[in-house]
This record gives structure tokens, sequence and C-alpha cells, in this order.
């Protein structure tokens, strides 16, 4: 009853119901990896809400000022207000300590999410026409989350943020040309420069997250738009969409995940520690604090850092800067490899044909086999970047662990991503249903065939006629056709 | 009046004086500790020191290829090595570490005693007193936290060895330490952190060991790379969630 | 489990939610800290998730249902009708117009560009002159941070200080870090940088060659200095040169001397870049 006269007011007004009769109706594909997207919006979603309330009490000048609150070995030091408002924030501000904390835990868990859906659009070849537009949607969403993350932390003006500054500083000034102007500009002058907290801030609340919201709700109605990919299976084609409509059952478990996703960031943000700036202390020059490593999302960065040895070549006379390969060409290069993987794989499967049913791993052996070499290296040199805290508490040298790695980051993806290529083509040229149920000969398969098709250049894709009509459907699943329009 | 009570009186002002310049001499020392001299306690110090140090050490304390010389290490060092049970070592190690003490108290001392008479002149057992809070977190910002962290969890170094967690040491610990300059630390004299300067910076670690970790859980208060391993542990989860609730294919 | 159990699992999920929210405000008002505070919140949002993933996956009515994907691609018919609509208005066919406010639309933007350089702060200096300038000055005497001047006496050997300019304890480019060696170490015939030091008083750059983060760990034994970020490591008796790690250059040293008050003043600037490396003439 109530219901029907709350429609019936919103449609006096905004004539809404014809688009809620077939939005409620939709009908979308249907699997849990599916989810990994909504995983990461919810975090973005609560990183607005928790940046927001951070917003009323952080005061982002380096103008000093004198601390005086809870935190007794600060009380009456000097220093900038940046550095004070987090520690009143963390010590003094009731539940003020819970949501920075869970600020920056939805961070980690944004960034991490972002990749994990980026793995199964990559593995699942969900990036093909026609949605390599919202691939590079997604690519530059990526990237934003690399800069908001690094801005963010870099905020409260402490020794550990600062450090990594230096780091971003000397990044800058490494590149070729237009490094030192870049750096200057960028800073403000010589570091630390007088303007690099204010621009972080402006960059950190309202460009890059306005910038990213506008992304998402482009990246989300491309999706909507284009319906999402689906898996092959019973009944489903190219042309057409399988799965539960959106209300009620769907909707529901959707607001379920936004819970569960701010349910973990409050939890870890009340439980566990995360950036205790008060012990790092302030930034001063000359003061320097071991570990010292950026967030995980730069990790890969860092790590690169630690494992290039000292080469500093001399290029027409010019002193090529150590950093510069690293920190600038390797990051480049992994962004520039993500935008224009559709591109190049396209020109190497000359397909260009859309696609709307998605590839399991094993139907695209080579694509798995890189991808996994491409995680495996990236996870290397994520690792290379704890090597000093590993030595700390194994007691390793830490340079052996340096020449373990060096050496490791060069092979062991090569490994990995072949171990990958032979298992995926043995699932799908012997037809097990996952890799417990495969036999050694379908192994061996996998194996044998690589020199044949290594002669042949795929100009087709297989045949996909019998995937125009939909098989006989038996008689319990019982669907209903439903044609795009009013619901009947 | 008689002509004693001048005497007297003389005797009583000179005992006065001795009295005060005494009381300002061992007040106003910065306190270097005497070494024993009760030949009891020297005898009890060849003893200990013959069975557990000469093997690496050397008979006078001249060292060995095993180990270095003690002559003119100072109070300080040998208190610090042997309160905190780093010494006598079991086997040859690249570094000492802690352990528990295995003299007791008096036995220490009576080792003090007799290295001391190897000769030479090392630190003293130095004096803490109660330090201002604050210029201590700026000097162990400065001159610390580079090797043993911020939090003072300690700290990788190049060949394996380590800076060491100073969250068990007691004051009087931590200012050996830094007079000492044990192993791979680089020591801090008086003309490079004087005594009220090592007054704040002791009472700033002993600070460090009392904070409670607001946050929660510390991590070891290592950084970001416990918190990573944490937060993967997380996404995990959230992974684990998601394909429960969710379809899987047929 | 029929679906009334599952309703209580769910009902009973919110009731409990419910509790933990009143929880959560109750630590709140009496202040009881981020771990009550925090896990309460967090309980009552997760109980609140589970309820509803468990009254989706239970309660909801769900199903299979086909439904066809939107036309794929616009016809040919509407390519050319947009195409045509698109040519309205097409005056000159030498494209006079479209060219010259092409070019008014680039030149506008390449002008656009150019005030990014108001980014550089006034009063900045020009890149290349900040980069080879610190505030170190022959006879200048350096300070520690809290302010207190340093003679040679006051340094043991195995000691070491981080100091400034003095006067500039703000200056991050001009932080320098002293070490005291044996002075014999220095007179063997592998080692360097003897004629800058006094009494084997050594100075350098804290900054590191390689990007740039203070070297702040001296190693007494070996006689090292480790940079904590990357792990580069430099040798003091061999003028800083890097033995391991990623630096390339070796830290610059700050020739040493005493003042006639017995003060330690620098004789003259750092002896090489300052910093991390960048592009320049070798």
């Amino acid at each position: 009853m109530i219901t029907r006269w709350v429609v019936r007011r919103l449609d006096d007004r905004l004539g809404v119901s014809p688009a809620l009769r077939t939005g409620m109706n939709r009908v979308f594909p249907d699997h849990w990896s599916f989810l990994l997207g909504e995983v990461a919006t919810y975090a973005f979603v609560y990183l607005l809400l928790s940046g927001t309330f951070l917003t009323f009490f952080f005061d982002p000048s380096t103008v000093k000022t004198v601390y005086e609150g809870g935190y007794r070995p600060l009380h009456g030091a000097e220093v900038s207000a940046a550095y004070a408002s987090t520690v009143q924030l963390s010590w003094d501000v009731r539940f003020g300590l819970v949501v920075r904390q869970s600020h920056h835990w939805a961070a980690l868990l944004f960034a991490g999410a972002v990749v994990v859906h980026l793995a199964r659009v990559f593995f699942t070849g969900a990036f093909r026409r026609p949605r390599g537009v919202n691939w590079a949607v997604g690519v530059t969403l990526l990237l934003f989350t690399v800069v908001a993350g690094f801005t963010g932390y870099s905020l409260p003006d402490d020794l550990l943020s600062a450090m990594g500054l230096h780091v971003a500083n000397s990044v800058l000034l490494s590149i070729p040309v237009i490094g030192t102007w870049l750096a200057f500009l960028v800073f403000g002058g010589e570091f630390p420069g007088a303007a690099i907290s204010q621009r972080m801030y402006i960059a950190h609340v309202l460009l890059v997250p306005g910038l990213m919201a506008a992304l998402i709700v482009l990246h989300g109605w491309l999706v909507v738009r284009r319906r999402h990919g689906q898996f092959p299976g019973l009944g489903r084609t190219e042309t057409n969409v399988v799965g539960p409509r959106l209300w009620p059952a769907r909707a529901v478990r959707s607001l379920g995940i936004l819970f569960a996703v701010i349910a973990l960031c409050l939890l870890l943000g009340g439980l566990v520690q995360i950036n205790p700036v008060w012990l790092w202390g302030p930034y001063e020059p000359g003061a320097a604090l071991g570990p010292a490593q950026p967030d995980w999302y730069l990790g890969w960065v860092d790590g690169a850092l630690r494992l290039y040895p000292g080469w500093e070549p001399i290029l027409f006379g010019y002193r090529l800067p150590n950093m510069f390969v690293p920190s600038v060409l390797l990051p480049g290069g992994t962004f520039l490899a993500l935008y224009l993987w559709p591109v190049l794989e396209r020109l190497w499967t000359h397909d260009r044909r859309p696609h709307h049913l998605l590839d399991r791993p094993r139907d695209h052996p080579v694509r798995t086999g890189i991808g996994v070499m491409a995680l495996t290296f990236y996870a290397l040199l994520l690792t290379s970047w704890s090597l000093d805290v590993i030595s700390r508490y194994t007691g390793i040298p830490v340079f052996t662990l340096v020449g373990v790695f060096r050496v490791g980051v060069l092979t062991v993806p090569l490994l990995t991503g072949a171990i990958a290529l032979v298992l995926a083509r043995g699932l799908r040229d012997s037809g097990a249903d996952r890799l417990s149920e495969m036999s050694w000969s379908g192994l061996r398969a996998g194996w044998r065939r690589r020199r044949e098709e290594d002669t042949e250049v795929p100009t087709e894709p297989a045949p996909v006629a019998d995937l125009e009509q939909p098989p006989a459907m038996p008689e319990d699943l019982e669907p209903v056709r439903v044609e795009p329009g009013p619901v009947p | 009046m008689s002509r004693h009570p001048r005497p007297r009186l003389g005797r009583l002002a000179l005992l006065l004086v001795l009295g005060v310049v005494a009381a300002v001499t061992v007040a106003g020392r910065p306190a270097t500790a005497q070494p024993g001299t009760d030949p009891a306690r020297i005898d009890r110090g060849r003893t200990l020191y013959q069975a557990s140090c000469a093997s690496c050490h050397g008979q006078a304390g001249e060292g060995s290829q095993r180990g270095p010389t003690l002559i003119g290490v100072g109070a300080a060092s040998v208190d610090f090595y042997l309160q905190t049970g780093r010494m006598p070592l079991a086997t040859e190690q690249q570094q000492a570490r802690r352990g528990p003490q295995k003299f007791s108290q008096p036995d220490i001392e009576a080792l003090i005693g007799y290295v001391a008479g190897f000769g030479g002149d090392g630190p003293g057992i130095p004096a803490v007193h109660a330090g201002d809070l604050g210029q201590g977190r700026e000097l162990y910002l400065q001159n610390c936290a580079s090797c043993h962290s911020s939090s003072g969890t300690g700290y990788a170094q190049v060949g394996g060895e380590i800076a060491p967690s100073i969250l068990q040491s007691d004051a009087k610990q931590v200012a050996e330490a830094v007079r000492v300059g044990p192993a791979l630390m680089p020591e801090f004299s008086d003309g490079v952190l004087d005594q009220r300067q090592l007054d704040a910076v002791v009472t700033y670690v002993g600070e460090l060991q009392r904070l409670p970790d607001r946050g929660g859980a510390s991590l070891g208060r290592i950084g970001p790379v416990s918190e990573t391993v944490v937060g993967f542990l997380g996404l995990a989860l959230l992974v684990v969630v998601v394909r429960l609730v969710g379809r899987r294919t047929s | 489990m029929s679906d009334r159990a599952v309703e209580r699992w769910v009902a009973g999920c919110f009731l409990a939610a419910a509790a933990c929210a009143v929880g959560f405000v109750v630590g709140y008002v009496v202040d009881s800290g981020p771990q009550v505070t925090g896990g309460l919140l967090g309980a009552a949002c997760a109980l609140v998730a589970l309820g509803l993933l468990l009254w989706s996956a239970r309660l909801l009515p769900d199903g299979t249902f086909v439904e066809e994907r939107e036309p794929p691609a616009p016809t040919e018919a509407d390519q050319d009708a947009v195409t045509e609509a698109l040519g309205r208005g097409a005056v000159s066919r030498t494209g006079l117009l479209r060219r010259t406010f092409l070019l008014a639309g680039v030149s506008l933007a390449a002008a656009v560009v150019v005030p990014l350089r108001s980014l550089l702060s006034p009063g900045s200096t020009h890149p290349d002159r900040a980069l080879s300038e610190t505030d170190w000055r022959r006879g200048r005497r350096m300070q520690t941070r809290e302010g207190d001047l340093v003679r040679a006496g006051d340094l043991q050997i195995g000691d070491t200080l981080t100091v400034f300019p003095e006067g500039f304890p703000e200056a991050d480019d001009s932080a320098t870090v002293l070490v005291r060696v044996d002075p014999r170490e220095l007179r063997r015939p592998t080692a360097r940088g003897a004629a800058g030091a006094v009494d084997g008083i050594l100075a350098f750059s804290k900054l590191c060659t390689h990007a740039g983060c203070p070297v702040g760990l001296y190693e007494q034994e070996s006689r090292q200095l480790l940079c904590p970020c990357h792990q580069s490591v430099f040798d003091v008796l061999d003028k800083a040169q890097p033995v391991a790690g990623p630096a390339g250059r070796a830290l610059p040293q700050l020739p040493l001397a005493v003042d006639h008050q017995g003060y330690l003043v620098a004789d003259g600037e750092f002896q090489g870049q300052v910093g991390p490396t960048y592009w320049r003439h070798a």
C-alpha cells in the first residue's frame, strides 16, 4: 500500500516508473568474480565518507605551530600544522583515530581490489571489443589510485612520508632534459619547497577524487550500456544475456557487500594500528628512519630501485641518473603496456570481432602465460621492497637477498609464465574440468602442441556458428525469454 | 674564653670545609663508578675472568683472534655487555645478541673492577636522571631513529648484523650503549651528547617502551611492510566472502 | 534450513547490529578508546552485512532469465544520417574556416600551458643554480639542529654527528654527516679523503646520491654509511665511494678546517654534486 503510494507520488513528479521497471528487471550475467569491481567501488565510497570527516580536522599547512595535546612526547613542540593536526586527530579527537586508520586501510584494500579486478578482466579477455575504451578508463583509474594513495599518506608531513617525498622529487629530477624543471615546478622550488603540501592536499581531496568519481561513473555506465560479459555455458550466446534479475536478490546482495567492505575497514581501523605518525616523528631536515618504505602499491617501484645496480652511464656527454630506468622507464612502460594491451592482442590474434562471451584462462593460453609472468614479476619486485625487513628478522644479510632477487626477478617470471602456459594448454586440450582432474597425458598434450601452434598464425577464431543458436534447454530450467522494453 | 675553643673551632671549620668540598665533589661529578679496590673482589674478578673471558680476550685483556682487546674499554662497556647477557659468548658469533644475564650483579661488579685493572680509561657507567621528554624525542629522531627505527624495534645493517630493538633495555643500559657504542654502533661521547641530552634521550626511550599502541595491534611497529601483510589478508577475506555469495560456473 | 529459521537468523543479525550500534554510542560517550568504538561499529556493519547477504541468498526470489543484448551496432542508415548531419553547414570547400579555427585552438592550448611556469614559487632560483649550490661557505661554522657549535675535540673516534651550516638548520640540501675515524687509517695507501679531514674527522653530504634520503646509519666497525631507503653503502675511508647498493656516485666530501677559536668550519663547498643525480654534463 505504502509502496504504491510512494511510487505514484514519485512518478507524478519525476516520471521514473518506466526506467525503474526496466532497471529492476534488468538481466545481467552473474559470477562471483564479477563482484570484485563492486568491492573496489565500495571501498572508494568508504574512502569518500571517511575522507570527508578527516578534512574537517586536518590542516595541510606547513606553518609551524605548537602542539598541545594528549600525546606527551610531542606536547609543547613546534611542528608543522599538518603534523600537529594529524597527531591531534589521532590522540585528542574522539573516534578520530578510528576514522583516520580505517581511511588508510580502505586505501590499501581499494588498491588491492582494483588490481585483483584488473587481473580478472585480463585473464577472461573482457577488454576485447567493444570494451577497449572501458579498459583504458580502468587503467586510468588504477593510475589515479596510486596517485591518490601517495598524496594521501604524504599529507601529515611525518618523517616516513617525507623520505618518500624525497624519493619522488628525485624521480622527477632523474628524467632527462626536462627533469630539473619538472621537479621544481611540481614542488615549487628545491626540495622540500613551500608549495608541495598544499598542492598535494588539493590533488588528494579535490582533483583526484573528483576525476576518479567521474571515471567510475563512466566505467559503470559503459558496463551497463554494453552489458557485462558472460562465461560460455548453457543457453548463452554472443547476443544474449543470461542471469538473474537485478531486483530484489542481487540489489540486496550488493548492499550486503557494501556493508561488508565498510565493516572490514572499520574493524581494521579500530583494532589494527596503521601509520602511527606520532612514532615516526615530524619531518626534519637531515633526519631519517629505517626501515623506510612506501605503501604497497608503490612497492614494486621501490623494489626495482633497490634491485637495480648502481649504473650511471654517460649518454651524449650527459650523466643518465641511476633512478631513471627503475623509477621512470619501468612504471611508464608498465602503464603503456597496460593501455596498449588490447591493441597488441588484436594485432597478434587478428581477431576484430566483438566478444561478449568471456574466455576461461585456459581458452587463451598465451595470454594466460603472459599474465602470470607479469604478475610474478611485479610480485617479486614488491617483495624486494621489504628485503631490509626480511634481513632484520631472518638474519640473512641484506645484500645476499638483493643478489638472489636480482636473479630471481629476471628468471622466475619466465618459469611461472611457461608453467601457466603449459597448464592452460593442457586443460584446454585434454578437456579436463579442473587442474586436479587433468592427467599426465593431458599435460604432455599441452606441451607437445606448442611446436604445432607456433607455425600457425590464427586468421580466424574457432567457428562460432553453433554459438549463435542457443542449444535446447532442459525442461527444469524454464527460462523466461524477455524482450528489451516493458516486462509483460 | 680559654685558648682551647679556638683551635677546636679551627679544626671544626676545617672539617666543615672538607665536608662541603667532599659533598660537592661527590654530588657534582658526572659520576664515574669507582672500580672496587677490595682485594677479595679483585680475586673473584680474576677467577671469573680466567674461566669465562680469557680464552677470547687474552690473559691480560690484550685480545686475540677471537675477541677484541679489553684494555681501556671502560666500566660502562663491561657492565653493558654483561648485564644484557651478550657476554660471555658460548660460540663465536658475528654479532652478540641480547640474552639472559649470566652473572649475578656482585660478580659483574667484580669483573668490572678486574677489567679496569688492565689500564686505559674508557667511559664509566653513566648516571641517568629524568630528562626533557620533548628534547629527547627530537634527539632520538636525529641520532638514533635511522638505525634503531623510530619505533625502537631495530633495523638491519649491512652484513647480516642488526641494530637491535631497544624496547627491552633499561635506562642504564641505554645510556651505556650511547656512551660506549658497542659493536657496530657509533658512540656518542660527552662532546656530542652532553649529560642533559643523554638524560633526555634515555627518558624518551623509556617513554617509547611504556607507550601504549593507541591504534590497536601494533604489528611489531615495523611500518608499511607488516601493514601490507594484514591488508592482503583483509583483501583475501573479501575475495572469500565474494566467492561464497556469488555464483560459480556450472 | 527452513525459511523460518533463516528469517530468525537474519533478524538476529540485525538485532545484534542494533545492539552493537548502541554499544558504540556508549563507548564513544565514555571515551573508551579506538578499539572499543571501532570494533563495535565495525561489528555492527559486519552483522548488517551478514544479515543482508543471508537474506538475499536464502529468502529472496531468484531465477535465471534471458534477455537480448541491445542492438550491437547502429545500422548503416544511422551512420549515414549522422555523417550527413555533421556535414550540414559546410560553407567552403577549401576548408579555410576549419583550418584557421584549428590553428586558433592549437595556439590557445599551447598558450594556456605556459603559465604552468608560475608553479615555480616566486623567489625560487633557477633549477640548475639551486641544485648546484648549498649554504656552505668557506669559513662557515657548523651547528647541530639544536644550535650547538662543534669543536674538533667534541668528537671521539667512532662518533658521528649531523650538522648544518651555522644559521641554516632548516637547509635540507646542506645536511652534513660528521664521522671521526682513527687518523692512522686515513694515512693508509687505499684511503682517500685525508686532505679534507681534521684529526680524522671527515664530513660528507648526508643526502644519498641515489634518491636523496638522509644517509643516517653509520657502522662504526666497518666505517661504512648505510642509507635506509634502498640500501646504498658508502665507504667512509674511500671518500664515501659507493661499495654496494644502487648509488652510482660518492657522497660529496666537505673539506674541514679549524678556526682560530677551535670550532670546526667548512673549508670550501661540497666537492661534487649534492643529492640525487640529475641530467647534467658529466
